[in-house]
């Protein structure tokens, strides 16, 4: 009744990797350092466990692959049958026989040498005790390696076999060569066998499943018979006999009317009746194949009478062509009723079927008068499903999906449902660069409504006359030069004040040796002297002759940016070190008012969001003063970490960690 | 094709990738490289075990090649060299002959009156007495020393019994008795399992050939039915001396070799 799973058998290593597996565990899971000066029972004891792990290792993978395998005589007679017909029973047993002498010779040496070592006064005599008996071990195994490989080989054929259930209802096709057994099997199940105009096109077992009244059925397909005695028989026909002898099954024996299979149907009848005794009492099903070919009708007198003698002991006789496919589901009707008429009396035979139906009683309510009650519905259900019916149903997307080709071919648009100001910008597109910047980072929310006020003021501006604007023709030439070198020096004061000022909680104060920004220069005390009407050049001299970098100037860590040197714009930036400007480079979005509310960051009004800043401001107010390390710097939080510092190297340079 | 072949199926059917036999070849190409590599980067036994197995290669390899060449080399010819030929600086000497040539018989006769006999192992590492025996302390306080465990592998007979043990002075251990012992015949050059009749002598002294004890050299008498040797004069030889070759108490076995 069981499904055997031969799929489940663990593989066989060959003689060598036995050997190499079981070593190489034993010296990975087994303590490997003993010296001379132990006690002599711990050496005793070291070796002992060598050899007993060994001998463990051998014998678990022996006895899992003596027990995997299946015993011939222990399952279905079936599937004992094919084992033998395919790898024959006698070598199968003694493969398995030698495996077994051979765990028993292993034991057999473990227990001798662990006797041996508890005799070793010394740690050579231990250890070459030791070496002794995993040798002999080895050579155990080496000499059975041919069964291993045999095994292996049949471990192999063997899953790959057809899963026969040998309990299921099953239907068998037998027949002679090229009759249409396969193209029969192709048609009533999915199995895609081989089918092809030369004999022997199938060389083993096939199996198919097809379904009838809700009950799964199996359909085997077996290579052809020849007429001969038994003793003649090859592998491929006795792998068909033993699907015959051994399964309970409907058997259809397939006849070919036309004769096109190369055997004339007096030929198929003494097949049919050498092969009889083997049907017992199955149901056989005579199935006339090709009948596109040749019809029943249409044979002649001598092969009609052939016919009738085979329907004389069989059921039924079915004309069929599977080319055309007529009478193919008649036939399978036919056996599966059969087979099903066939559970159906045994289970009603069966002992324990009076007990089953004594527990059924079906009760038919007898009618207490003639009153007519047709089923009721309720009048508002009614209606709700004739609007319903008239409703016309919404074309979902799925459906228009499947309309334009399908999930892979069409994608929707989403743009479809965009709600804006008119309709007709849904299919706009829109342009994703402008003059090397990102439009997305320029464009807002509010833009136009900022526009709007701009466009306001300038008309505000222009109505208002030009008040900010001097008239060119009051000044003259140096005057004129004057002024704009005052208006230059007031833009950068404003400038350097704003960053000054933006910066000053945040800007550290850090003494004079941390000048990242090379703003003391003897260049820069020439100017101011200069400008102060003082010349520059003597002390220049003095301070050069002074200075560190003469001597080696170690580079300091950069400080909180001062914006000073920064905003000299033909000075300081025409310097070889560039100096980084350390103003935040803002985007047009970020150009709020600070304590505007933003959906979105969590704050339910502008009050409780400028208390945030203020908070966050204080609390890094301290730290960056006194120009300490700060979130966003690098941190090491172990510079020597012990994984990476302890260990063997094994491999590899060792000039990195 | 069985129903099972999935693979062989799905190639009959849509047939190979299109690149695969060259996929094929280029990995076959790699696995030379990939070889070194292991070969190059294991460590430890494995790295040993790959050396071993190349060297091996190695060497098949090389005597194959020179088997092919042999047929295509030329070898030097040797000058023929005349009997009572002589090298130039012996010309002048003068020539003593052997007088006498003894027999064999003769020889044979002599060692066996000197009682030396021809044996592979002609000589034999001497042991010690504190090697061969083991103290043991006996007695109330442990303080008596006279009894000796023999530490060595040994033979007793079949009908051997203890002596009472109060008064036996050597122990030899039954883990240690050994009935069988592995005889190679010299000739044959094939290994059997035979019985061991007894000790004939043991080179060490004859208180171990008493004692049974089996040690590298000592001679033992084997049960040779199994071999079928037979007389010249039609009697079945059944016992046969053989000397010990190995250790056996560091092997656990015996190991012998016929003396024909």
């Amino acid at each position: 009744m069981a499904q055997y799973d031969f799929k489940k058998i663990t593989v066989v290593p060959t003689g060598n990797d036995l050997i190499d597996i079981v070593l190489s565990r034993t010296q990975r899971q087994t303590p490997t350092v003993i010296h001379k000066g132990n006690a002599i029972s711990r050496v005793r004891q070291f070796y002992m466990r060598k050899v007993k792990f060994t001998e463990t290792n051998f014998t678990d993978k022996l006895s899992k692959t003596i027990e995997d395998f299946p015993r011939v005589e222990d399952i279905h007679p079936f599937y004992g049958d094919l084992l033998h017909v395919l790898y024959n029973k006698d070598h199968y047993k003694l493969a398995l026989g030698q495996l077994n002498t051979a765990r028993n010779l292993i034991k057999r040496i473990r227990e001798d040498y662990v006797k041996l070592l508890k005799y070793g006064d010394s740690l050579y005599r231990c250890k070459s005790l030791k070496r002794a008996a995993l040798g002999r071990m080895c050579t155990v195994t080496k000499r059975i390696g041919p069964s291993l490989a045999y095994l292996e080989h049949v471990r192999q054929h063997m899953a790959r076999l057809p899963s026969i259930n040998t309990g299921a209802p099953t239907i068998l096709i037998c027949g002679c060569p090229n009759v249409g057994k396969s193209s029969f099997l192709n048609k009533i199940t999915r199995a895609d066998v081989e089918v092809q105009p030369y004999a022997f096109t199938t060389k083993s077992l096939f199996v198919g499943h097809t379904d009838y009244k809700y009950l799964r059925y199996q359909v085997i397909d077996t290579p052809g018979l020849l007429d001969r005695p038994l003793e003649d028989r090859n592998i491929i026909e006795m792998c068909s006999v033993t699907a015959l002898v051994n399964l309970h099954a409907a058997i259809l024996f397939f006849l070919d009317l036309s004769g096109s299979c190369g055997y004339s149907i007096s030929q198929q009848a003494a097949l049919f009746h050498s092969i009889k005794m083997m049907f017992r009492n199955n149901p056989v099903l005579i199935v006339c194949n090709k009948t596109d070919l040749q019809t029943l009708e249409g044979l002649s007198g001598e092969d009609l009478k052939l016919v009738m003698e085979m329907k004389s002991a069989a059921l039924k006789t079915i004309p069929v062509s599977t080319i055309t496919d007529e009478g193919v589901m008649a036939v399978k009707n036919a056996a599966c009723q059969r087979l099903l008429d066939q559970r159906s009396e045994r289970k009603m035979k069966s002992k324990k079927m009076p007990t089953v139906l004594n527990r059924f009683h079906v009760a038919m309510p007898k009618p207490r008068d003639q009153k007519e009650r047709p089923v009721c519905i309720p009048q508002a259900v009614l209606e709700a499903r004739a609007e319903e019916a008239a409703h016309e149903e919404r074309k979902t997307e799925k459906d228009i999906e499947n309309e334009n080709g399908g999930a892979g071919v069409y994608s929707a648009s989403l743009r479809k449902h965009y709600i804006l100001a008119d309709d007709d910008w849904k299919l706009d597109i829109l342009p994703e660069f402008l003059d090397g910047h990102n439009v997305y980072d320029f464009i807002d929310p509010d833009i136009l409504q900022r526009v709007e006020e701009l466009e306001r003021e300038e008309t505000a501006v222009e109505e208002d006359g030009g008040d900010f604007e001097m008239e060119d023709e009051d000044f003259t030439a140096e005057a004129e030069k004057d002024l704009q070198e005052i208006r230059k020096r007031k833009k950068l004061l404003i400038q350097k004040h704003r960053i000054k000022k933006s910066t000053a909680e945040s800007r550290p104060t850090v003494p004079r040796k941390f000048d990242k920004d090379r703003k003391f220069t003897t260049e820069r005390m020439g100017r101011q002297l200069s400008s102060l009407g003082i010349d520059p050049s003597r002390a220049i001299e003095r301070a050069r002759s002074r200075s560190v970098s003469r001597k080696g100037r170690k580079r300091e860590r950069s400080v909180g940016g001062d914006g000073e040197d920064v905003m000299e714009i033909d000075g300081g930036l025409d310097n070889k070190k560039k100096l980084r400007l350390r103003s935040r480079s803002m985007s047009v979005l970020s150009q709020r008012p600070l304590g505007e509310v933003v959906p979105g960051e969590g704050f339910k009004d502008s009050a409780q969001k400028m208390k945030a800043v203020t908070m966050a401001r204080n609390a890094t107010k301290k730290r960056n003063k006194d120009a300490r390390r700060g979130e966003a710097d690098r941190v090491i939080p172990t510079l020597r970490p012990k994984h990476l510092f302890s260990g063997k190297r094994s491999i590899g340079k060792t000039d990195r960690r | 094709m069985p129903q099972g072949d999935y693979i062989e199926l799905h190639r009959k059917r849509h047939g190979y990738r299109l690149d695969h036999f060259e996929r094929k070849r280029k990995k076959e190409a790699r696995e030379v490289h990939k070889h070194s590599e292991r070969a190059q980067k294991s460590l430890g036994i494995k790295g040993k075990m790959i050396a071993k197995k190349n060297y091996k290669e190695k060497v098949q390899m090389k005597r194959t090649l020179k088997m092919h060449e042999e047929s295509s080399s030329r070898r030097k010819v040797d000058d023929e060299v005349q009997e009572g030929a002589v090298p130039a600086y012996l010309l002048d000497r003068e020539t003593t002959t052997r007088a006498k040539i003894l027999s064999n018989t003769i020889k044979q006769k002599r060692k066996e009156k000197a009682g030396k006999w021809e044996v592979p192992l002609p000589k034999v590492r001497p042991v010690a007495e504190d090697e061969m025996f083991k103290v043991l302390r006996s007695g109330k306080r442990k303080t008596k020393q006279w009894k000796r465990m023999v530490t060595k592998a040994t033979f007793v007979g079949p009908g051997f019994t203890r002596k009472p043990p109060k008064y036996e002075r050597f122990i030899r251990p039954s883990g240690l008795r050994f009935t069988k012992a592995h005889v190679t015949h010299p000739e044959l050059k094939c290994t059997f399992n035979l019985e061991i009749i007894g000790v004939k002598k043991n080179p060490n002294g004859p208180m171990y050939t008493s004692l049974g004890v089996m040690t590298k050299g000592t001679i033992i008498e084997v049960n040779v039915s199994e071999l079928g040797l037979v007389t010249p004069g039609g009697k079945v030889v059944w016992g046969k001396y053989a000397q010990v070759t190995n250790n056996p108490e560091n092997d656990g076995c015996i190991n012998a070799v016929l003396l024909v």
